[in-house]
């Protein structure tokens, strides 16, 4: 239970105050209202905060216990975030945005990233800077941006939010297929949509 | 491109004004230092007595002269003299209680004889080395010391008897000989002899202080040995406290080894002030870079947050903050070690003009306080580099 939570009323089906257990390749929807801690979720298993009390697990190790080094490699290589302020860099281009990303795994070539802007329809912003782009087309940026690392969870706070229907389900769509073919999980926060995506597990706040 | 990411797009007029202090402290720190060591070890080797080392007596006054004043020191005043803090050490200088005649012993060398004065110091204010500077009964010759003048007076007899005239390697190389005797002349003793050095600030022969304590032991009348001159070593850069003592104490000194001082002291004392404001202007200047550094790091603290939050180790970007500014000082210390060879060729001309022969060759200690400079900069980067990155983690 997250401490700046501990005076709100959770339901029965809460994770705040539960076990639980995410089991790898799981594709998971996080279903919450605003204020009840979806972006505490993902910033808490994300290791950026660690105001809470109970335990959080991560292969059995307990995530407080973990060194730098250890952040540092689950980050690069085990768990990729799109935080819900996308955090890009509005200086650099999309282009030097995803290679400061990808040049730390070498995860896809130039080619292959451009190939993912094309499907979300953004490929002609490749060279212009990140901070020009609306915020439909950043938080496509920021998935994509996510995609380039091996990971095996994607953590996802609410990145379809400025997207319309179309392109929402576009980026489920390669989100989907890039986690089937690592054989890795997602959880997905939101405000109550489902994006008629037939996920395995649905989890409440 | 994290190059891009962090040290692009920044207002680097702060970041210039600490280079220019920077540039302008390392040279002037190079530069006070180099000619600091050159200016105090000027005079160095040019005589056998040691450096900032004068020989004192007492003016002879009208008074001394008809017997009211002492022209000797009593052991309380050479202690006093040796109690101030300006001074290094001060010793007396000990003369013959005996007769003593000199004279040429070599088959080449035309028979010169002369009834002299020989005198001993304590061999720390003597640049010689000390295992020559030894005699004791038995040995094949004593060691001496010549006045320069010596030196001139045998080359002129050498040259009216139309011999020609000699070296100092060469006069080295003559046997001399010592007539050691009594007042009544009822006992003698004769010793060979050999120059080992030449001195332009004594102007007696210098001997072991052995040879000179036999000699008075074995032909001196008993009478008591009186010290009427006294050696004394000053501190570097403080020879004005001594020159006044000396003033105040009715002492003096042969001129030419007070002017040397004097002007070691002078020109030590405005280097060494050149030197305190450098070292002032690079501790300063280090302080704004590492300021810079400091405010760089929290101008781009969203930047160094989410690259680590996308796997880049925090010891990675401290190493580019570290490397940007170790590769600046570098820069800076690299162009002020140039500005410091084009001040040292107009110096080092400059100083030769004026009769100044100070060493050429780059000190040891500039090229160190540089280095040492650069090492303390690099570990106040790195350290506080580490601080703001792991204080964004």
């Amino acid at each position: 239970m997250p401490k700046p939570l501990a005076s709100i009323q959770h339901g029965e089906k809460s994770i705040w105050g539960n076990e639980i257990e995410l089991n790898n390749g799981k594709k998971i929807l996080l279903n919450a209202s605003s204020g009840k801690g979806k972006s505490t979720f993902a910033t808490t298993v994300f290791g950026l905060r660690n105001d809470y009390e109970g335990t959080i697990t991560y292969d059995d190790v307990d995530i407080k216990t973990l060194s730098v080094d250890d952040w540092t490699e689950i980050r690069k290589s085990k768990i990729s975030v799109v935080f819900q302020d996308l955090q890009l860099f509005p200086k650099l281009s999309v282009k030097e945005n995803l290679l400061l990303k990808n040049s730390l795994t070498d995860t896809f070539t130039e080619k292959e990233l451009l190939e993912r802007l094309e499907l979300l329809e953004i490929e002609n912003k490749w060279e212009q800077k990140c901070g020009l782009l609306s915020m439909g087309q950043q938080q496509r940026v920021a998935i994509i941006r996510a995609l380039a690392q091996p990971f095996k969870w994607l953590v996802m706070d609410e990145p379809f939010s400025h997207l319309d229907e179309e392109n929402t389900q576009r980026c489920l769509k390669l989100i989907d297929k890039r986690a089937t073919d690592i054989n890795a999980g997602f959880v997905l926060t939101t405000l109550g949509d489902d994006h008629s995506f037939n996920f395995d597990q649905e989890l409440n706040l | 491109m994290l190059n891009k990411l962090l040290f692009k797009n920044q207002d680097k007029k702060q970041l210039i004004i600490a280079i220019i202090g920077a540039f302008m402290g390392i040279t002037f720190l190079i530069t006070s230092i180099h000619y600091l060591i050159r200016v105090n070890e000027f005079g160095e080797g040019a005589d056998i007595l040691g450096p900032n080392t004068i020989i004192v007596q007492k003016k002879v006054s009208n008074s001394s002269t008809l017997g009211f004043a002492r022209t000797d020191f009593s052991k309380n005043e050479i202690q006093k003299i040796k109690d101030k803090p300006f001074i290094h050490d001060v010793k007396p200088v000990i003369a013959n209680n005996f007769d003593v005649s000199f004279e040429t012993a070599d088959p080449l060398v035309p028979r010169f004889r002369s009834d002299v004065f020989i005198q001993t110091v304590d061999p720390e204010f003597l640049d010689v080395d000390l295992t020559n500077w030894d005699w004791k009964e038995g040995n094949d010759f004593v060691p001496m010391i010549m006045p320069r003048d010596f030196l001139v007076m045998l080359n002129t007899f050498m040259s009216a008897s139309g011999i020609p005239q000699i070296s100092d390697d060469l006069a080295m190389d003559i046997k001399f000989k010592f007539t050691l005797s009594n007042n009544s002349d009822s006992e003698k003793e004769w010793v060979d002899a050999r120059i080992v050095g030449f001195t332009n600030e004594v102007a007696s022969i210098l001997v072991p202080e052995t040879f000179m304590t036999y000699g008075n032991n074995k032909f001196s009348d008993g009478t008591e040995q009186k010290i009427t001159q006294v050696m004394i070593s000053g501190e570097e850069s403080e020879f004005g406290l001594v020159e006044e003592m000396l003033e105040k104490r009715g002492l003096e000194t042969k001129n030419s080894q007070m002017v040397v001082g004097r002007l070691k002291s002078m020109v030590g004392t405005l280097f060494l002030v050149v030197l305190g404001i450098s070292v002032i202007a690079v501790f300063v200047s280090g302080l704004v870079l590492i300021q810079y550094m400091q405010l760089l790091m929290t101008r781009n603290s969203y930047e160094v947050r989410t690259l680590m939050r996308m796997g880049h180790h925090p010891k990675k970007i401290i190493r580019m903050f570290f490397l940007y500014f170790v590769k600046i000082f570098g820069v800076v210390a690299g162009l002020g070690l140039i500005l410091f060879f084009i001040f040292k060729f107009f110096l080092d001309s400059m100083f030769a003009n004026g009769g100044l022969y100070i060493g050429t060759s780059v000190t040891i200690g500039s090229i160190s306080a540089l280095l040492i400079a650069y090492a303390l900069f690099a570990f106040a980067s790195y350290r506080t580099a580490t601080k703001g990155i792991f204080n964004e983690y």
